[in-house]
Formats: structure tokens, sequence, C-alpha cells
């Protein structure tokens, strides 16, 4: 039976973020929260992995307390058990400290034969995290994976590299990220739901991690942001726009043989 | 200040599910239909007639079923989207 | 033993009332709703009444996510060039803040909190398939092929009742059942709403009217202020769009935008959100049977709704319905009995309370609001009346007795069928 953990975050949809035209700052405040597009994937994925080879999932995030809900909702596709990690000096970390604390919590949980998560987050977009927990753990990693196989205690993966994909074989324990729309993620059951808010999900807090403050959280963070800069809407050219010039566009396409 | 309903469809947020259309049309129901009422009663336009042939689409749909009172052919079923998918109202 | 007291189809503003009366006498209660959060699915086409949300929540004034109170209300006829107003001011409005302009995605999900606070289980984002049916009784709902059991199932899955019409409750909806409801958000600041339309942070303003600029169709429109939005729209009553089967739908809201006296209203706005909903439109006529072995039907879903085309009004009736299926359903747990007889107490209730009474009322309103002379003519003449008595044309005045009978000659119009109008229109408003 396998030991698979996923890691997620909440985060803001990215369709309900805007720009503010005066400020320039992003506007969340309508934001509604769901879970990171791509660990939808990877939880998809670890459930696979259940379904064919017997196991046990456990979702973990770390974040403030509404992000239960995240957790409820992948419960709801199957996963067994949710772990929110969740404390004040967890804050403001960037992806080193989050990476570290993630990495702990696996450990403190009696460590798992396979981690998966997300390629990155929508409201980041560093990628960071995967490869740090492996790194903290000194496991096998494998990234931009959209296909997994489990093979005499191996995992034979297939991932996206430019222009082509590979498969490789990696041991376990193992971290395994996942790509945006590498499968279809099924949908929760009202069945699964229902459980899984009776069952709730286990808080984990520093009082039990015992993590060295001076490495989590906002001081645990190498990263410092030193300036930040709005990037103006690529200027668009109506007058370039036009039947005319889509025809030219299609006989240049033809000619170079893009299409047929 | 008159907005294009395509444009004006635009400002509203959708999770589409790609894998499920939460309605369907019988094209063989729709050929005969005398009237297409559903093109203009839709507020989605989801309906449209090309060259007097039906077209439908559900990605836009607001899901008020009005095509499922517009419609008395017995063309249309219609099905609530799954999983909180569909139309996501920010303000309502 | 069922897995629930109680199922709640629809976590809207009849589901959650239910589920909170329920809830807070002790049954265990299960509230879904097909969208996540509850309320990404709803529109609000009127001015939340909270009377009867009170009752429940005693301190939803000061706890609801609400736009402004109504200090302003205004009854209206668009012509092609003129509008006629009635501005209705009172300091009653002001001392007894009752009625609110709400947004439903802020508003339901507090009201869902609510009901999870009361103790029942919120479970957002799954959609029920279907009832389960056991000896003709009702006896849970069905998802993914998971039957999950409940004494009552109470329906309260709004105006298009998908579970209701497949388990042979009600019957599919007719025309005459039924309005479309186009809406949109216009985005504008507060600091321009309350220069704009005269009113303070917290105060706000609420229009309806008749639009008489459209040949053919008896469409009502609405205008309200939100805190930082307006929110806007028409209704069209399906009869009549099929009747007259060569207008879009969502080209009427724009005719309306389009309007000499709107236009000028929501200059400077831009539009954020754009919507559409159906509206019960039937009266007491389209009401199903509304309760039967193990259910209850409340809300939009039972068609409860008031509109005479001046006013139009539903979440107080979602309210009360709500409560009084949930209050029902706390006595059968008593007793023990979920049967159609005992049940037949909800209807009971329903008609002690203003919901039935109202419906009773006014069950011939539709006679009024089909009128097309409402919607056309008398607009028209008001319109004529108005601009013989305020416009100095430099030619001998008339008494409002000769305006009016030329106008009647002008638009048309027999004196007899003028009269049995204003007749009727006074008997059944």
């Amino acid at each position: 039976m396998l030991k698979i953990a996923v890691m997620i975050k909440q985060v803001p949809d990215s369709q309900d973020i805007s720009i503010d035209p005066v400020t320039k700052t992003l506007n969340r405040s309508m934001a509604r929260n769901v879970v990171n597009p791509p660990d939808v994937n990877a939880t998809e994925a670890a459930v696979q992995l259940k379904d064919k080879y017997g196991g046990e999932i456990t979702a973990i995030t770390m974040g403030p307390p509404m992000a239960d809900t995240a957790l409820l909702q992948l419960m709801g596709m199957g996963v067994d058990n949710g772990i929110l990690v969740t404390d004040r000096v967890f804050a403001g970390a960037d992806t080193w400290p989050t990476a570290f604390t993630l990495a702990s919590v696996a450990d403190y949980l009696g460590g798992f034969d396979v981690i998966f998560c997300g390629e990155e987050t929508t409201d980041s977009s560093t990628g960071h995290v995967g490869p740090g927990i492996a790194e903290f753990l000194g496991c096998e990693q494998a990234t931009y994976v959209h296909k997994v196989e489990y093979e005499d205690g191996f995992f034979v993966v297939t991932r996206d590299i430019e222009g082509a994909e590979e498969t490789i074989k990696i041991g376990k324990p193992a971290v395994i990220t996942i790509t945006l729309n590498a499968n279809e993620p099924r949908n929760p059951t009202l069945k699964r739901k229902i459980a899984a808010y009776k069952k709730g999900v286990r808080v984990v807090t520093n009082k039990e991690l015992q993590l060295d403050p001076a490495c989590i959280g906002l001081k645990g963070s190498p990263t410092i942001v030193k300036d930040m800069k709005t990037v103006p809407d690529p200027v668009k050219n109506p007058s370039k726009l036009g039947v005319e010039d889509m025809e030219k566009l299609v006989s240049v396409l033809i000619e170079k043989g893009v299409v047929k | 200040m008159i907005v294009d309903i395509k444009e004006r469809l635009g400002k509203t947020k959708y999770d589409v599910d790609k894998s499920y259309a939460h309605i369907t049309v019988d094209e063989r129901i729709c050929e005969k239909c005398p009237h297409h009422f559903c093109v203009m009663a839709c507020p989605a336009q989801c309906y449209t007639l090309q060259d007097g042939k039906l077209n439908f689409q559900y990605e836009d749909c607001v899901e008020c079923g009005t095509c499922s009172v517009a419609c008395d052919q017995g063309s249309v079923k219609w099905t609530f989207p799954k999983a909180g998918k569909g139309v996501i109202y920010k303000y309502g | 033993m069922p897995d629930y007291d109680a199922i709640v189809v629809g976590a809207g503003n009849a589901g959650s009332a239910a589920a909170i009366t329920m809830a807070s006498k002790g049954l265990s209660v299960l509230l879904v709703d097909r969208s996540d959060p509850p309320g990404a699915k709803n529109l609000s086409g009127g001015v939340l009444w909270g009377n009867d949300l009170a009752r429940i929540l005693p301190k939803w004034q000061s706890e609801a996510p609400l736009e402004r109170y109504i200090q302003n209300k205004k009854i209206g006829f668009l012509t092609d060039d003129s509008s006629i107003i009635i501005d209705f001011k009172t300091k009653i409005f002001e001392e007894n803040k009752v009625g609110y302009t709400v947004l439903r995605s802020k508003f339901d999900p507090w009201l869902a909190k609510k009901a999870k606070e009361a103790g029942a289980m919120v479970i957002p984002g799954i959609t029920v398939e279907s009832l389960a049916k056991k000896d003709g009784k009702i006896v849970g709902v069905v998802e993914s092929g998971d039957t999950i059991t409940a004494s009552v199932v109470i329906l309260a899955e709004g105006i298009n009742p998908r579970l209701a019409i497949e388990a042979g409750l009600r019957e599919p909806l007719q025309d005459w059942e039924v309005s479309v409801g186009v809406k949109e958000i216009i985005k504008m600041s507060p600091q321009k709403i309350e220069d704009r339309f005269n009113l303070t942070s917290t105060s706000g303003m609420a229009s309806e009217y008749i639009m008489g600029n459209l040949k053919e169709l008896n469409v009502g429109a609405f205008f309200y202020t939100n805190k930082d939005s307006i929110s806007l729209g028409i209704v069209s009553p399906m009869e009549q769009l099929r009747a007259n089967g060569v207008t879009h739908t969502y080209d009427i809201i724009e005719q309306f935008k389009e309007h000499p006296s709107i236009a000028p209203l929501i200059e400077g706005g831009t539009v954020a959100e754009y919507g559409a909903h159906m509206i019960p439109e039937g009266g007491l006529e389209m009401i199903p049977k509304l309760y039967g072995d193990g259910y209850m039907i409340v809300g939009d879903a039972a068609g409860f709704g008031f509109s005479n085309g001046l006013v139009l009004q539903g979440m107080n009736y979602a309210f009360l319905s709500g409560i009084l299926a949930g209050e029902t359903a706390v006595e059968a747990k008593g007793r023990n009995d979920f049967s159609e007889n005992f049940l037949a107490l909800y209807k009971q209730k329903l008609e002690g309370s203003y919901v039935l009474k109202d419906l009773k009322t006014f069950k011939d309103i539709r006679k009024v609001t089909n009128n097309k002379n409402m919607y056309t003519v008398y607009p028209k003449m008001l319109e004529s009346i108005l601009l013989e008595m305020l416009w100095e044309r430099g030619q001998p005045k008339k008494k409002v007795r000769d305006i009016l009978s030329s106008c009647a000659a002008d638009l048309n119009l027999s004196k007899l069928k003028t009269a049995t109008d204003f007749y009727y229109i006074y008997r059944r408003m």
C-alpha cells in the first residue's frame, strides 16, 4: 500500500484578479479562493495511483485557517486525509521556507512513498516548491510530469521537456510535480464530501512541529522584493487587422507549409 | 453605451466544463421547428441561426432555464452543470 | 434510520432560511448547493425586504453584506421621448431600514455561513441529480449513484426546478408562468452614485419602470443603486416574447439603457457583469402541490413571487416560505411524522401568512400586467396630458377633460375600453 501525499495551495482565482488602473497593484478583493489548478491535476494523479495500486492519500497545505475548504474539496475527490499547516510564524514565507516547512511536515507525518505537487502556482509561478521539498527530504524527483505508472517499486513517469517528452524511472521516496491539464480531474461527489466535512481536517501548528523560527515564515525567506513594475499592455494596432490581411496571412502560412 | 452581447458576456465569469454539456438539443427536431423562438429568447445568444440551421453552444450559458420553457418542440434537454462549473456571478 | 432529518436542496434565501430554522432547533440538516460558494448562480432582481429574515437572524442589518438601504423609491413610465416618474422619498424609510439592495454573490454565502453556524452541514459545489423515491415517498437525494437519505427533503432549487419536474412533483414550466429577467451591473464610484442620485454613503434608490417605448411588448425594467455599482435590468414575460417573436431578450435591456432618461444616469459607468434569470410570474395559478410524503417546496421553486409591473418581490417570500417549511419540519420531527398528512401543516402556515394571502388577493393581476394598453397606450396618454398641461405653445389651453378625450381619440381608444381598463386596474391592483 502506497503512502501518498499531495502538496496543495489555495490561491485567488486568476480570472478574478485585475490590475487597479490607479495604484497599478493587483486587486484581489473580488477574488474567489480556489485550489491552485495544477494541484487539482496532481490530486487526480494521486487518486489514479491509489485506484490502481492501493494506498492512502494525505493532502497537505500551508495557509490561513480558511484554506481548509481547499482540502475538503480534494477529499471529495478521493483524498483520505487533510492536513492544514497553519501558524502565524509561517506567514510571509517565500518558496524556500515553504518547501522546508512542507518537507518537515511530510517527515513529521512519518514520510511518504511519493509526494505529488502541482508544477507551479498560478499566483507566483515559481515552480520552486516541489523540487525544494525533494531537496530538503533528499529524495528523487521528476518535474513537469503528465503520466505516472508504478512498476516493481519504481515510478515510471513521462515528463514534458521542451519540444519533446521523456520517460524516466525514479525510486521511492519521490517527489513528482504534475503539469496543468495532465489529466481530467474527477468531480467531488456528495457522499465523499459529506464524509470529508464529517472527518474535517487536521490542523498542525509549529507548537507541534517545533521548527526553528529563523528557518520559517518571513524570517526564513531569503527573497527580497526590491521593486515592482507594471508592464503596459501591448499596443494593438487595429488598422493592421482585416480580412485582406487575414487572407495574406493564410497564403503566407500555406507558402511556408505551416497549413495545407 | 450600447455594448454588443458578446462583449457583455465577456464580462461574466465562467468555469466551463469542457467534458460535460449540461444542455443538449436534438438537431433533427430543430430542423423541423417552425419558429426557432429559442434564438430570440436566449439572453446569452447560445442559439443562433446560420443559413436556416440552428447552432447551439452551451459555453456562454448563464443557466437561466429560459430555453427549457421557450422550446415547445421537445428538443432541449436541460440539466445543471456539475461541481460548481458553469456561470459564476461575481456580483449577482 | 435516514442519514439526516432534513436535506435542503439549494442554498439561496429560501433554502438557507429553512436550514437555519431547522438546525437551530437541533435537527440534523444537510444543505447542498450546486454553486461554490453558494449564491454564485443567483441574481437579485429586486430589493431585499428583511422583516422575515429578522425572525431567524435579528442582527441581519448589522451583520449581512448589504449594499444600500432604500430611502428613495421611484415608479416610472417611459415613452419614446419622455419619462414620467413618481419619486417617493420618505422619512419612514429612513427610520425603518428594512429594504436593502443586495448582491447575491455576497449575500448568499453569508446566509449559508449562518446555516453552518446554526449546525447545518453546508456542502457547496454539488449538483443533486435526482430525488430518491421509495413506495411513492421522497426519501432522499441521489448524486453520482449514491443515495443520501433524509426524513424530509426541502426543495429550494429555484425558478428552474429540475428535480421537482423530473420527479413529477410539478409540471414543466409554461410561458405564462415566467418572465425572463436580464440584468447588468454597471460599475461606478460611490462618490458619483451619491452625487448623481442625491444619496448619503448608506442610502440608496430603487426604481421600477414600465417601458412604454417598446411596441408590442409589455416589459418592466428596474434600476437601483449598490455601494459602488448600479443594478439594472428588464423583465419580459415569456408569453409576450413568443407572441412578438422578433425581439432578442439581450437587445431589450440595451433599449432600456439607451432611453434618454436612463442613459445619463449610467454615463461614465462600465459594464461589469451581464446575467439572466427567470422570474416567477404566474401567481397563485402556478403554485404546485407544495408538500407530499417526505418533501416540501419553498421559494422560487414553488413560484412564490409578486409582480404587478411596478413592484417586483420574491426574496421576502423565499425567506418566509423557507422559515415556515423549517418550522413544519421541526414539528414533524417532534411527532416523528413526515407524511403528507402532517406536512399539510406547511400549507396551513403559508395560508396564514402574507405569502399565500398576497397571491390570493392579487390572483387576477396578470390580467392587468398582460393588458397591452398598460404598457403602450396609457404611458403615451399620460405624456400627452402632461405636454398639454405643462408645455406653453402659444395656443389656447384645454381643460383636462378635453385633453383626455382628444388623447383617447388620437390613440384610437374608445371611452368604454379606457373606462373598463381603469375599472379592472382599480379592482385587481
